[in-house]
């Protein structure tokens, strides 16, 4: 399927970041394995957390807690990895991203994704699409590209601290 | 049509490449006639070639080409300076026009009229010669065509004894004959009566004639048509040759005529028979000489697509990922039969690999006849005397490094031949040899393929390059640097130390694209100079990219792989004899050697084993130890890239994956203990520790 199919579908795979639920369009995602052996790159970032076996390719695997300035991730049953096929500078690239949950492939309707709110939001706005509302719940929309190309590796939260905070108000009111 | 299209220009490609390096030793040995030949030859496939396949231009071009190496082949041009310049402009010339976009280009064109004059203008610098070549060319070919389609006939003709009656004279059939071609003629007088019996008014005498022509059987019974009703007359076709250039049958046929009364057809035919045995040993002969002469420039190989080597190689790859699953497999379930198999696997593949990678590896010999003709043109240009010497042009390196490689050699050897070596009175009057020189040497260093390119000119001024380096503030005054810092100097970018800037060097891509060019093939350039006396530059090459034969060893729960080829010796040591060293050196066989404990450098606890592993290697000449924790054993790595996002990583030169599908990292060695030894203590040399202070 060429990028423009791929655009038209409105499939996006929602992940679990702790609390916080993100999504990422299915074009994106080539594959979600288990957690397997991560072979650790001495001296890299402390978010670059190794290499896999993908089929016989080298996959590189980034904490994606670490990048959006959580704690590193804690290894469940649950801990995923999932491959992302990312385009840096017109160049695909895979990526694996390490996310602590899986949820769904969820159906969102273009007229229900919101812009990035301009103001007042947690995030840096290049790294968010849309947000969309689904049952009350507010997920986040990603960028992928943005969020994982090699020289975008910053914090995706402008403050730590505030999001913690804003993350339990949420919880508790939903 | 554009496949054979392609493929015409990768022949001719391939035929302008070669000619281009007949034409460099040609100029050496202007006499060597087998290279005239082989010049022509070239030019006269690349008409015929280029003619079928529509390229004109090339086609009329290489037609006065040929004509120009047709005069010198028959001696009547000399091949001299002039008219080999004019050649080398042409190959160039040819190369532009192998692009069909470039027919339409202006310049293009008006160079391909230029061209063309010259090639005239030196065909007319002896017309005359030209007429006279011409002339005996034609002659020769005639001669050629007589050759090519003569029979030899036998002919036995006697005519009745009334022959003289209706006023035939046989003679005069003889006499036709004659004209015919090439003859032998024996008359027999053998049924001449005595006198008393003799009416003279009879013919007695009749004939056997060996004739050799390109007339047919008709033309020659043509000549009898008027008597054969009544004479005896038999022509046949006894070889498809000239049989009467063989002097040994012409001989033989005349002593047998000497003897007997006639020859008869039978022996003609046995005298034949023995001649065409002789005539195809002849053959034989000549044409294993021919073979032998031309031996050399053809070398047995076929043409294969870069892209199916790729595909070659990636499937020797996925073999040994493979293999090595199935030698772990084998190992840890014992069933019987299994293990014999995998080692065989084991085997085959890793001959399979070797093969391969020795098809993909090319000797640098490919891309010196393009530095020669770079020399040879730009000291012409410079009015500098220079000779070019290369040595082991029969290292064989990837044919991916090759190509990046072509260009930072390029650059180098232009800048010394630019700013390096000096005019001639000035290398007079410093008391060098007039002429300069410049040498290319390739050579294999364990893991590495060295290149040297040397010159004996002026040298790199300290003074010079430090006043520079000041006044484009890249360094600041109070810096002190060390020689060796000084000359690292020039591979910063910006850096570029000619005076003044010429055509060839010092437009500003200077020496740091060369290094950064040379590191992106996983090489290392670096520089040597004396003031005065000549520069050395290194490069330091890796052997292939792709697969390599490593020692597997383990560092808390990571694999690493360790280049085989640098590894010297392993040796277990005691975890307490490695805490108690002073300064990192511990002493194996006697010997003092520095260490690197690397669970430490790699920010990881220490091991709780109370033996590891010492490992050896060696490090710009020196010994080097690498503490790990275990070793496993030897490891065939198909290297894979770790990607983008780890490209500061470059300890790691890729990774590979296991029998048992994880991943281990191969480490670069030089990489490793260069970036470990910035942050020691201690220094590995004495010497090198001004160095080591400057450089952080």
């Amino acid at each position: 399927m060429n990028q423009e199919n791929l655009s038209k579908i409105n499939s996006y795979l929602s992940f679990k970041l702790g609390d916080e639920e993100f999504a990422a369009h299915v074009g994106k995602v080539l594959n979600i394995l288990e957690l397997t052996k991560i072979t650790e790159v001495p001296k890299a970032p402390i978010y670059m957390k190794g290499v896999i076996n993908l089929r016989g390719t080298v996959l590189p695997v980034i904490d994606t807690r670490i990048k959006f300035g959580m704690s590193p991730t804690v290894y469940t049953t649950n801990t995923c990895i999932i491959v992302l096929d990312i385009d840096v500078d017109g160049e695909s690239i895979y990526v694996g991203a390490l996310v602590d949950a899986v949820h769904a492939v969820l159906e969102i309707d273009k007229n229900n994704i919101l812009p990035p709110p301009s103001i007042g939001s947690k995030y840096k706005s290049e790294f968010i699409e849309g947000v969309a509302n689904i049952d009350d719940k507010f997920i986040m929309i990603l960028n992928m590209d943005a969020v994982f190309s090699t020289d975008e590796i910053t914090n995706l939260k402008d403050k730590t601290e505030e999001t913690e905070k804003t993350t339990n108000i949420e919880e508790i009111g939903s | 049509m554009d496949n054979f299209k392609k493929k015409f220009i990768e022949e001719a490609t391939d035929l302008i490449e070669g000619l281009e390096k007949s034409l460099l030793v040609l100029e050496e040995n202007p006499e060597d006639l087998p290279l005239i030949q082989q010049v022509f030859r070239v030019m006269h496939t690349l008409k015929g070639n280029s003619g079928m396949f529509g390229f004109d231009m090339i086609d009329s071009f290489t037609h006065e080409m040929e004509t120009v190496y047709d005069l010198i082949r028959n001696g009547k041009l000399k091949a001299t300076r002039e008219i080999l310049d004019v050649t080398l402009a042409a190959v160039d010339h040819l190369k532009v026009l192998l692009n069909e976009d470039n027919y339409s280009d202006p310049e293009v064109i008006s160079n391909h009229k230029e061209l063309l004059a010259k090639v005239a203008l030196l065909i007319q610098i002896d017309s005359t010669s030209e007429k006279d070549a011409q002339a005996d060319l034609k002659v020769e070919v005639n001669k050629d065509n007589e050759e090519k389609g003569e029979n030899t006939y036998y002919i036995f003709f006697e005519p009745i004894n009334e022959i003289f009656d209706n006023g035939t004279n046989p003679l005069y059939l003889i006499d036709e004959i004659h004209d015919l071609g090439q003859v032998e003629v024996f008359a027999h007088l053998n049924k001449v009566p005595s006198l008393s019996e003799l009416n003279p008014e009879f013919c007695y005498t009749y004939w056997e004639v060996i004739i050799a022509t390109n007339a047919s059987i008709n033309d020659i019974s043509d000549v009898f048509i008027f008597v054969e009703d009544d004479s005896t007359i038999e022509i046949q076709e006894i070889a498809d040759f000239n049989l009467l250039t063989d002097e040994i049958f012409v001989n033989d046929i005349k002593k047998l005529a000497s003897i007997q009364n006639d020859i008869g057809l039978s022996s003609v035919q046995n005298l034949t028979k023995e001649a065409k045995s002789r005539r195809v040993k002849d053959k034989i002969k000549t044409f294993n000489k021919d073979r032998s002469t031309s031996k050399e420039s053809s070398i047995s190989s076929i043409r294969v697509s870069a892209d199916k080597l790729d595909i070659l190689m990636n499937l020797v790859s996925e073999l040994v990922t493979t293999q090595a699953r199935l030698s772990l497999f084998a190992e840890e379930n014992n069933i019987p039969g299994l293990l014999p198999i995998a080692e065989n696997v084991q085997k085959l593949s890793r001959q399979l690999r070797d093969t391969a990678f020795s098809i993909v590896l090319i000797p640098i010999e490919n891309m010196l006849t393009r530095f020669q003709r770079l020399v040879r043109d730009l000291s012409n240009e410079l009015g500098k005397e220079v000779v070019f010497i290369t040595e082991g042009a029969e290292t064989e390196l990837d044919k991916t490094i090759i190509e990046s490689l072509a260009d930072p050699l390029m650059h180098i050897l232009r800048n010394s031949l630019d700013h390096g070596i000096e005019d001639s009175d000035v290398r007079l009057a410093k008391g060098k040899p007039k002429q300069g020189r410049i040498s290319l040497k390739a050579y294999y260093s364990g893991a590495n393929v060295m290149i040297q390119i040397s010159d004996d000119g002026a040298g790199i001024d300290p003074v010079m390059i430090t006043e520079k380096a000041i006044a484009k503030g890249i360094i600041s005054p109070d810096r002190k640097l060390t020689k060796r810092d000084i000359l690292e100097l020039v591979f910063l970018p910006g850096f570029s130390t000619a005076r003044q800037v010429t055509d060839l060097s010092g437009r500003g891509v200077g020496m740091d694209v060369v290094k950064r060019k040379i590191s992106d093939i996983r090489g290392e350039v670096e520089i040597e100079s004396e003031f005065g006396h000549g520069t050395t530059i290194t490069i330091k090459l890796p052997l292939t990219l792709s697969i390599i034969d490593g020692l597997l060893v383990k560092v808390e729960d990571t694999h690493f792989i360790i280049p085989l080829l640098v590894v010297d010796k392993i040796y277990a040591i005691e975890h307490e004899k490695i805490k108690k060293t002073f300064n990192n050196v511990v002493v194996l066989d006697g010997k003092q050697i520095p260490f690197f404990y690397i669970r430490e450098e790699f920010d990881l606890n220490e091991s709780q084993e109370k033996f590891e592993q010492v490992i050896v290697v060696n490090f710009e000449e020196k010994s080097v130890g690498l503490i790990v924790d275990h070793v496993i054993g030897e490891y065939q790595a198909v290297l894979k890239p770790l990607g983008k996002h780890y490209k500061n990583q470059d300890m790691i030169s890729g990774a590979t994956i296991l029998g048992d599908g994880t991943v281990a990292l191969v480490v670069d060695t030089n990489k490793i203990i260069k970036l470990f030894s910035k942050h020691e203590v201690f220094t590995i040399k004495e010497e090198e520790k001004p160095e080591k202070i400057i450089n952080d």
